[in-house]
C-alpha cells in the first residue's frame, strides 16, 4: 500500500511498486486529465509536477514517488485560472486538446523558473511536448502571454 | 417580410388561456399548471421547441445545438452553432452544444454525418442556416401573437421578438413559457425562407471563442480513452509479426496465469473478407483487471503465429510494384477532358514522382469501451463515422443494427485515423464474450503497428505542347493503394441503412487533386489500383488525403514545364487559370455526386462553392505572391517557389496558394525553409479564428509531411513504433508563417486540410529555383537532398 499526495490530498494506493504513476493517476485515482501518449517519455502528454518539477508520469514508477508532492492538471488551479490556463484560452491554443494538459503543466513549471522567456527559451522548454494538431505557434504566444500575466499584466 | 403568411394555428398548439379545467393535456402550458406554492400542484416543465433535427430551444431561454459531427479539434460545434445562432437571432451566451448518442436510425435521419474531408461546415451550412431562419419566423409569429402586435412590425434580436412600432418586446424564454410551439419544419417550408444576409451578420464571421476549449485546459474534457464504467475489464493486444497475413496457431498462457489481475488471453480471428480489405487483422486480446496488469500479462503470453510469406513485403517491394504497374498496365480513366494519346504531337516532358507512407499518429492512442447488457451493445468511444457503427458492428457480432448504441466522445486528434474501428470491433466482441464492460487501449506501439497509413504513391506526368508552345495535353498516372473508405471495410457496404451496390469504379478520395483546374485541353488522369499495397498495409485517409501526393507531383511538374519553357512558374500558372469550360466550376454537381452523396449529404447550394474555381485560384496565387514580394530582392542563397491547389475535391474546393522562401547551400548540402506565405479562399468564413487555427495546423502538417514523415515496412511489419523513430514537426525549427484568409460571399468550403498539400511542392520548387536541384521524392529529408546533389546531372548546363 503506497501513500501518495496528489493535488493536496492523500491517497492510499494498492498497486505494484513498478506501476507507472500515469496509470495510477488515471485508473486508481480517476484523474484522467493526465493523458497517455507514448509510454516512452517522447511526447509529454502525461506531464505532471513532482515536487514542483515537470516530469513525464509514464516514466515515473509508483514506488519512486511515495512522499512526493504531486500536482496534476486538475490541481493546477482550483478555479482553472492559472496564468497559463488563462493564456491558453485567450490564444485559443487547444484544438483536439489531448496534449494540452501536458503542455500546460510543462509551461507552468517552466514559467516558475523563467519569468521572462525568449522565443528560443520557450522552444527549448517546450520541444519535448508534441502536438499533432500542430498548435505550436499558439503555444509560443500563450507562454509569452502567461509570463506577462504572471508579472501582473491584465487582459 | 415573408411571402407566404404562416398559418399560426398550424403550430400554436396551445396559447395562454387555452386550457380550461378537465384533464391536463401532456403538452399543456406549464406556467398555468404548476403552482409552486401548492404542494399538491403537478410539476411540469414547459415543452421544448424543436422544429428542426439540429437544435432544441428550452423555455429557460437556452438553445442546445445538436452536433453529430465528431469533435476532433476543429471546434465544429462552435462553428455549426454560430450558423444556427445567427439565423435564430440568439444571444450567444445562451447557446450550448451536445453530442447526441447515435443508433441504427441516425444514418437515415441525419445523413452520414461522417467527420472528414473538411466537410462539416460545407455540408451543414445551407441546412442549418435555412432551418434556423425558418424557426426564427415561427418565433416572431408567436411573439407577435402574444404581444398583440402585427407580425410585419416585429423583428428578432438577441433572443427577443421586438415590435419596432410600439417598442415592446418579449423574450424567447417568455414565449416558450407562455406558448407551446409544435411545428416540424419541412423541405417545402425552406423554399421561401428569408435568411439573414452576410452584411447583417452579428455572429457568423466573428472569432467567437470555441465552446470546447475551457474544459481542455483543466483536465475536465472526456476523451474516448477516459471512458469509464464500473466493473470494466481492460484489454491489451498481442500483435502478429506482420501487419496482415498472420493467423494464430497456438497460445501459451501458463506464465500469464500466475500474474496479478490476469483473466484470459482471447484469440480474435476475423473473416477473410474483412482481412483481405485491409480492415482488421487477427490478434490476441489479453484481459486483466487494470491496464498495467493487462500490459504485464500480455508480455507473458506466448503466441505462435503462422504467416503467409506473401505478406512479408517491404517498402521497396511496394515501390517497385507501383512502378511496374505504371510502366506495364493501362490503369482506369479517372478524369478526362480529352484523350492524351489522341493529341497529335510528341511528348514534351515526362517526370516521375514518389511519396512515402504517412501515419496519422494522433496524440490519443485508439481505445474503446463496450458494454453488452440486456441484449444491447453500448459503445463509448471516439469515431469519425459513428452513424455507420451499428451496421459495421452488426456484421462482426451478429447483433442486428438496432441493438447497437454509440456514445460519442471527444477525439484526441483524428486526421482520418478514427475511421478505423478495430478497437471498437474487438472490445464489442470481448464484451459479448465475457459479459463485462471491456475497455481496450492501444499502446503507442500498437497504434503504429496497426497503422492505416496514407498510401505511398508512384506517379508519372507527361505533357504535350502545340507548335506555339502552348500546353495542349497533360497525362497524370497514379499508382497507390486505394482507401477502403467507400465500403469502410464492410463486408456489405451500407447506404441509408441498406446494402450498397453502386460502388464507384474509382476511389475518388484516392485520386482527387489530379483533376486539376488548369485550362489544358486534353487532361487525362489514369488511376492504378495497387492491391498489393492495400493487402499488406490497409491504408486509410490521412489529412488532405490524396491531394498530398497528387498536388506534389502536379505542382512540381508544372514547375518543371515552366523551367523547360523558360517561363516564370507564376506566369505559366496564371496563363492556365482563366476558368474556362469545366474550370468555371459551374458544373460541379454533375461531376462526383455519385461517389460523395452516400456519406456527405451536402445540400444543393454547396455546389456553389466551386463556382469561379479557376479564377479564384489565380486570385489566391496573385495574393500570396504579392504578400511574399515574389520576384523582389531576397537574401543571399534564398529563393522562392510556389504551389496551388483546389483541395479537398472539385466539389468542396478551398483555393490556396503557397510561396515558400527557402535558403539553399549546395556546397554544404543544406537547406532551410525560412518563410511560408499562404493565401486561402474558403468562401464565407464562419469563425475566422477557428479557420485560421485549422490552416496553421494544416500548413505545419504539410511541412512535417514534406520534410520528415516516412513510415516504412520491413518483412510486412511497420518499422517505426514510437515517436523516437517516427519523426515529425516539433515546436523547434518552425519557419515564419504568414497566412491570409480571403473572405467573400461564396458558399463555404472546408478549412481543415486543404493547405496541407501545397507546402511540400512549394518548398521543392523553391529548392529548384535556388539550386537547380529537382527533388521528386517525399519526404525531402536532409539525407535525400544531399543524395540528390551528389547524383545531380545539371539540367540546364
Amino acid at each position: 500500500m503506497a501513500k501518495l499526495s496528489v493535488n493536496g490530498r492523500a491517497y492510499f494506493v494498492d498497486e505494484e511498486a513498478d506501476t507507472p504513476l500515469l496509470w495510477v493517476l488515471r485508473e486508481a485515482l480517476q484523474l484522467t486529465g493526465t493523458k497517455f501518449g507514448c509510454g516512452g517519455g517522447h511526447c509529454g502528454c502525461c506531464t505532471v509536477h513532482i515536487n514542483g518539477e515537470a516530469m513525464r508520469s509514464c516514466r515515473v514508477r509508483l514506488g519512486d514517488v511515495e512522499g512526493a508532492v504531486i500536482t496534476t492538471i486538475e490541481g493546477l488551479s482550483p478555479t482553472s485560472d492559472h496564468p497559463v490556463q488563462i493564456a491558453w484560452i485567450e490564444h485559443q491554443v487547444p484544438q483536439c486538446g489531448y496534449c494540452h494538459s501536458g503542455q500546460i503543466m510543462q509551461a507552468a513549471a517552466f514559467l516558475h523558473e523563467n519569468t521572462k522567456p525568449s522565443d528560443d527559451e520557450i522552444d527549448i522548454a517546450m520541444r519535448g511536448n508534441l502536438c499533432r494538431c500542430m498548435t505550436y505557434t499558439r503555444v509560443r504566444k500563450a507562454v509569452k502571454l502567461a509570463a506577462e500575466l504572471q508579472s501582473g499584466k491584465k487582459i | 417580410m415573408i411571402k407566404k403568411k404562416l398559418n399560426r394555428r398550424s403550430f400554436l398548439a396551445f396559447s395562454a388561456g387555452a386550457i380550461a379545467g378537465g384533464s391536463i393535456p401532456t403538452t399543456a402550458v406549464a406556467k398555468q399548471i404548476t403552482d409552486l406554492l401548492n404542494p399538491s400542484s403537478p410539476i411540469m416543465l414547459p415543452a421544448n421547441f424543436s422544429p428542426s433535427l439540429w437544435f432544441t430551444m428550452e423555455s429557460n431561454g437556452r438553445t442546445k445545438i445538436h452536433i453529430f459531427k465528431s469533435e476532433i479539434g476543429q471546434h465544429v460545434g462552435t462553428a455549426l452553432s454560430q450558423i444556427v445562432a445567427e439565423q435564430l437571432c440568439l444571444d450567444w451566451s445562451h447557446v450550448s452544444i451536445d453530442y447526441p448518442e447515435m443508433d441504427h436510425s441516425t444514418f437515415a435521419t441525419y445523413g452520414g454525418q461522417l467527420t472528414g474531408g473538411s466537410y462539416s461546415v460545407h455540408e451543414m451550412y445551407g441546412k442549418l442556416s435555412k432551418q434556423a431562419a425558418f424557426a426564427r419566423q415561427l418565433l416572431i409569429e408567436a411573439g407577435a401573437d402574444l404581444m398583440g402586435s402585427e407580425f410585419e412590425d416585429c423583428i428578432a434580436e438577441r433572443g427577443y421578438v421586438k415590435d419596432t412600432l410600439y417598442e415592446t418586446e418579449i423574450s424567447y424564454s417568455e414565449i416558450l413559457s407562455e406558448t407551446v410551439l409544435e411545428y416540424t419544419i419541412t423541405e417545402a417550408d425552406l423554399s421561401d425562407t428569408k435568411e439573414i444576409q452576410r452584411t447583417d451578420f452579428k455572429i457568423i464571421g466573428r472569432p467567437i471563442k470555441a465552446l470546447d476549449i475551457p474544459e481542455k485546459v483543466n483536465g475536465a474534457a472526456r476523451f474516448g480513452i477516459d471512458a469509464y464504467l464500473p466493473n470494466m475489464v481492460y484489454a491489451k493486444l498481442v500483435l502478429p509479426p506482420t501487419r496482415f497475413g498472420s493467423t494464430i496457431a497456438a497460445i501459451d498462457q501458463d506464465k500469464a496465469m500466475t500474474m496479478p489481475g490476469f483473466m484470459a488471453a482471447v484469440p480474435m480471428s476475423f473473416p477473410t473478407e474483412a482481412k483481405s480489405q485491409g480492415f482488421i487483422t487477427d490478434v490476441v486480446a489479453v484481459l486483466a483487471d487494470s491496464f498495467p496488469n493487462a500490459m504485464r500479462a500480455a508480455k507473458a503470453v506466448n503466441v505462435t503465429w503462422e504467416t503467409d510469406p506473401d505478406f512479408r513485403v517491404s517498402t521497396n517491394d511496394l515501390f517497385q510494384n507501383a512502378e511496374a504497374q505504371i510502366a506495364h498496365e493501362d490503369g482506369k480513366d479517372f478524369f478526362i477532358t480529352g484523350a492524351f494519346g489522341d493529341v497529335d504531337t510528341g511528348v514534351e516532358l515526362e517526370s516521375s514522382y514518389k511519396t512515402s507512407f504517412i501515419a496519422h499518429s494522433p496524440m490519443e492512442p485508439a481505445s474503446a469501451l463496450s458494454h453488452f447488457t440486456d441484449g444491447r451493445l453500448h459503445i463509448y468511444a471516439g469515431c469519425q463515422g459513428g452513424s455507420l457503427l451499428p451496421f459495421i458492428i452488426s456484421q462482426f457480432t451478429g447483433l442486428t443494427p438496432d441493438k447497437v448504441l454509440f456514445y460519442p466522445h471527444l477525439i484526441g486528434g483524428g486526421f482520418g485515423k478514427r475511421f478505423a474501428v478495430e478497437p471498437i470491433v474487438i472490445s464489442a466482441l470481448l464484451s459479448m464474450n465475457v459479459q463485462n464492460p471491456v475497455k481496450i487501449i492501444f499502446t503507442r506501439e500498437d497504434e503504429f503497428l496497426l497503422s492505416h497509413p496514407r498510401s505511398l504513391s508512384v506517379q508519372k506526368l507527361s505533357a504535350k505542347s502545340n507548335a506555339a508552345g502552348e500546353l495542349v495535353g497533360l497525362k497524370h498516372e497514379i499508382s497507390c493503394g486505394w482507401i477502403s473508405f467507400d465500403d469502410f471495410g464492410l463486408v456489405n457496404p451500407v447506404q441509408n441503412g441498406s446494402p450498397r451496390t453502386d460502388l464507384p469504379d474509382i476511389q475518388l478520395f484516392s485520386a482527387t487533386g489530379s483533376d486539376n483546374w488548369y485550362d489544358i485541353p486534353n487532361k487525362h488522369v489514369k488511376m492504378h489500383r495497387n492491391k498489393m499495397i492495400e493487402a499488406v498495409t490497409g491504408n486509410g485517409a490521412v489529412r488532405s488525403v490524396a491531394n498530398n501526393y497528387t498536388i506534389f507531383a502536379l505542382e512540381s511538374f508544372i514547375d518543371e514545364l515552366a523551367a523547360l519553357k523558360n517561363i516564370d512558374p507564376v506566369d505559366l500558372r496564371l496563363s492556365l487559370l482563366k476558368g474556362k469550360d469545366l474550370n468555371s466550376g459551374k458544373n460541379a454537381s454533375s461531376l462526383f455526386q455519385k461517389g460523395l452523396t452516400p456519406y456527405f449529404n451536402v445540400s444543393k447550394d454547396a455546389y456553389e462553392s466551386s463556382v469561379d474555381g479557376g479564377r479564384r485560384l489565380a486570385n489566391v496565387l496573385r495574393t500570396a505572391t504579392g504578400l511574399a514580394n515574389y520576384g523582389g530582392l531576397l537574401a543571399d542563397g534564398v529563393a522562392q517557389g510556389v504551389a496551388i491547389a483546389g483541395a479537398e475535391e472539385r466539389t468542396n474546393p478551398s483555393f490556396s496558394a503557397c510561396v515558400a522562401d527557402v535558403e539553399v547551400n549546395v556546397a554544404a548540402k543544406f537547406f532551410e525553409v525560412k518563410k511560408l506565405t499562404i493565401a486561402i479562399d474558403l468562401g464565407l468564413i464562419v469563425n475566422p479564428d477557428g479557420a485560421l487555427a485549422q490552416i496553421e495546423g494544416s500548413v505545419l502538417w504539410g511541412l512535417s509531411n514534406g520534410l520528415y514523415e516516412e513510415l516504412t515496412y520491413n518483412e510486412g511489419k511497420v518499422e517505426q513504433t514510437n515517436f523516437d523513430t517516427y519523426k515529425w514537426q516539433t515546436i523547434t525549427g518552425i519557419p515564419e508563417i504568414n497566412i491570409k484568409l480571403l473572405e467573400n460571399s461564396n458558399y463555404p468550403s472546408g478549412a481543415g486540410e486543404p493547405a496541407t498539400s501545397i507546402i511540400a511542392p512549394a518548398i521543392c520548387n523553391a529548392i529548384y529555383a535556388a539550386s537547380r536541384v529537382r527533388l521528386r521524392e517525399l519526404p525531402v529529408s536532409r539525407e535525400r537532398f544531399a543524395a540528390a546533389i551528389d547524383q545531380m546531372i545539371p539540367k540546364d548546363g
